[in-house]
């Protein structure tokens, strides 16, 4: 076996359709800690009771953008609508068939056979490929580590009335929300549709943007500019596109202009003595979150700028990448490559580079 | 989408290269060339709007994006059509567009994306496959040039001078007379696709003879001393264009005599001045147009479409005709429009009443429609016998 996914979330669910184009189930290892790959984004959206996915009818794990979520929902429905709302950029599958999507997927696809419950804590380059934790070396690699945890401001650690958006919760009678991005959005519209007085804290106006971060940025238009950028022009960059955001549009606007009429909806510097803070703060930011990446970097001396490891345009990891053998990693560990890189389109930018590598290896 | 420069021409180029395939197809069977003209215009205006306009103007392109942008395209390529006097049938060619939209959508939203991994993220563009297309095609649009350029009628220059006639053309070519180039004793056209462009002829039986071919275009040609007609054509389809045809002192010929080509198409006969002869425009059975000429000085009609013959009759200028200015005969039906005809003389000779110096005339089961004539210093300026009508209240006009 030569390929090897080190991550079981949708990045490497992601990586692994792609790879399903020209390899065998048996040829791929998956390793990761759930069996299930939508299982950290299921929670997560049954948090924040999360109905529409953002993303848009691409917005799926297969390797090509065809047929899409809009196209299947039509069939699906009979109906022409998700397709005319497609061509609008006004189609958004329902977390329900995304989910469903996966599960399809996942049942056609060997997922199972291929993933090995295991968590991967070491990586090695060595000779003719990478050694994966007392698993073996294989000559192709691609780290879709996901997420390295919940992001909880320092002033509310230990706050009895915290909770992060992405955990369980219910709502109090009056709420705090901390953070601008969608989530946050999400959770003022929640909070308010149960009743509460919602205050809404933010370090900044937030972005208003159908997706992550500009369209161009999905394609080689935005990011062949991108990738000419020297390492602190592309942080910068990188700050200003993740900064947070969420879609413009009357299903957010309309309720929060409601209820701010009625008093019931208002912007605040800093937490009050709110009943409940939900904390919708998204992720901690850094590879040094995350012991894996962490140790890469150490162990191999990797460049790194700020919290993002310094990574080729296709997300390879330079120095430890060549004609023979590929380190890729996927998931918000690509950002430098890809800046929405923890999206579906980002995984699978980065999927699709990968495969690329595997097939021009004469020893794959 | 987001495309990239190359992304979107590869894309256009590629999802052109059927459309091109299908035109130069449609060419072979329609034996035109309006197919490959057009779709050769649908490669140019797309690449010169995605050089020029696309690239610098659109960053992000919704699906729905492609509506609007598809019109524009077609407007563009219709308007140079027009221009470049590409005779394509409309409905022909908004459904090659139509066609070929379609089928760039089904490419773009569909098609690529499953040929191409990476398609939506590396802008649009095909690689090797996008290459690959951009040769083939302008392989394609070579080939179709050349073998249009390969098939265009040879030229033959006519020189100065003067050439003893008759001169017979019995193949397709264009005959060119330089400045001074005199025919004497006739031209024969006797094979289809003759073009005959500023020639003179002197003499002859006729002075230029058509007879049972197509697609003749006479242009620029001058004819005089012609024992019977100065254009004779039988059978044939013809466009005769900027003429000049001196008949003075021939008693029993026409100028121009188009007859029995009912089923050869419309014929034109535009811009030609005609002096004497019986009748300086005759058309028997035929469809024809007769636009914008001159004609004066006939002793029997100035012009005359009979025979069950249809056609426009506009702009003219008759003068000094005898008997009839206009005539408008035997079950044919004539839409006489801003004509000028003056100064017809009555054929006291001949006894006949329906020649007593008419402008219009329509006879014999005949219907003239008349709009906006000039009929001045004419015995009587319009009138109708056996059965026939001149109608004057039409509340439009052909043209």
């Amino acid at each position: 076996m030569q390929v090897a996914v080190v991550g079981s979330g949708l990045a490497g669910f992601t990586a692994y359709q792609t790879l399903r184009r020209k390899l065998e189930p048996e040829q791929i290892a998956v390793y990761g800690t759930d069996d299930d790959p939508a299982a950290m984004f299921r929670r997560r959206a049954a948090a924040i009771r999360q109905r529409e996915m953002r993303s848009e009818s691409d917005g799926h794990c297969r390797p090509t953008s065809f047929p899409g979520l809009a196209f299947r929902s039509a069939v699906a429905r009979r109906s022409p609508a998700p397709l005319l709302g497609s061509f609008c950029d006004r189609y958004h599958p329902t977390v329900g068939e995304f989910l469903a999507h996966v599960e399809r997927l996942r049942a056609h696809s060997g997922w199972d056979r291929s993933v090995r419950r295991r968590r991967i804590e070491r990586i090695r380059a060595v000779e003719g490929g990478f050694e994966l934790d007392g698993e073996g070396v294989f000559r192709h690699v691609l780290v879709a580590p996901g997420h390295p945890g919940l992001n909880v401001p320092e002033e509310l650690h230990g706050d009895p009335r915290a909770v992060h958006a992405y955990e369980p919760h219910e709502y109090a009678s009056t709420v705090t929300v901390v953070g601008a991005g969608l989530a946050a959005a999400t959770e003022w519209l929640n909070a308010l549709d149960a009743g509460a007085e919602v205050v809404s804290v933010r370090r900044r106006e937030p972005e208003r943007r159908p997706l992550n971060v500009p369209r161009e940025y999905f394609s080689r238009r935005g990011l062949a500019a991108f990738h000419r950028l020297g390492p602190e022009e592309r942080r910068a960059r990188l700050r200003t596109l993740l900064a947070a955001s969420y879609p413009p549009g009357r299903a957010f606007d309309e309720p929060l202009a409601a209820a701010e009429a009625d008093g019931r909806f208002r912007v605040e510097a800093a937490p009050n003595g709110a009943a409940q803070v939900i904390c919708a703060t998204g992720f901690r930011r850094g590879f040094w979150h995350d012991p894996l990446l962490a140790d890469l970097v150490a162990e191999h001396g990797l460049g790194t700028e700020s919290e993002w490891v310094l990574l080729a345009p296709d997300a390879t990891v330079p120095g430890l990448t060549d004609e023979t053998r590929t380190l890729a990693l996927a998931g918000v560990a690509a950002q430098w490559s890809f800046p929405a890189a923890d999206t579906l389109a980002g995984a699978k930018y980065v999927a699709h580079a990968f495969l690329r590598r595997v097939e021009a290896c004469p020893t794959r | 989408m987001s495309y990239t420069l190359r992304g979107r021409i590869e894309s256009r180029l590629a999802a052109l290269l059927p459309v091109v395939a299908a035109a130069c197809v449609l060419a072979l069977a329609e034996h035109r060339w309006w197919p490959v003209e057009a779709a050769g215009l649908m490669v140019g205006v797309g690449l010169a709007l995605d050089l020029q306009v696309y690239d610098r103007l659109i960053r992000y392109q919704p699906g729905w994006a492609a509506l609007p942008l598809g019109l524009l395209e077609l407007a563009v390529v219709l308007g140079l059509m027009r221009a470049a006097a590409v005779a394509a049938p409309l409905g022909q060619a908004v459904g090659l567009f139509g066609g070929g939209w379609l089928f760039a959508q089904a490419l773009g939203h569909a098609g690529f994306p499953l040929l191409r991994l990476g398609y939506a993220e590396e802008g649009g563009e095909l690689g090797r496959l996008g290459s690959a297309s951009a040769v083939v095609l302008g392989v394609l649009l070579a080939t179709a040039g050349g073998t249009a350029y390969a098939l265009l009628p040879p030229v033959v220059h006519l020189a100065a001078g003067v050439h003893q006639g008759p001169l017979v053309i019995t193949h397709r070519e264009v005959l060119v007379g330089e400045p001074g180039a005199v025919v004497r004793g006739g031209i024969v056209v006797r094979a289809s696709g003759v073009t005959v462009k500023n020639v003179s002829v002197v003499g002859g039986e006729n002075g230029i003879t058509v007879d049972g071919v197509h697609g003749t275009v006479l242009d620029g040609v001058s004819v005089s001393g012609a024992k019977l007609d100065g254009i004779h054509v039988r059978l044939a389809g013809i466009v005769i264009k900027n003429c000049s045809i001196d008949m003075l002192g021939n008693e029993l010929g026409q100028g121009i005599d188009i007859s029995y080509n009912m089923g050869m198409g419309m014929s034109m006969i535009e811009g030609c001045t005609i002096m004497g002869g019986m009748e300086g425009i005759t058309t028997h059975s035929s469809m024809s147009d007769i636009v914008d000429n001159h004609v004066s000085r006939t002793t029997l009609n100035g012009i005359s479409v009979t025979e069950m013959s249809m056609g426009m009759v506009m702009d003219n200028e008759v003068r000094d005709a005898l008997g009839v200015g206009i005539y408008c005969n035997d079950r044919s039906m004539c839409m006489v429009e801003r004509n000028t005809v003056v100064d017809t003389h009555p054929d006291v000779g001949s006894g006949n009443p329906s020649r007593r110096g008419f402008g219009v005339l329509a006879s014999f089961q005949s219907e003239a429609d008349l709009w906006e004539n000039q009929l001045a210093a004419n015995p009587v300026a319009s009138g109708a016998v056996t059965n026939s009508e001149v109608l004057k209240d039409r509340s439009f006009s052909y043209r």
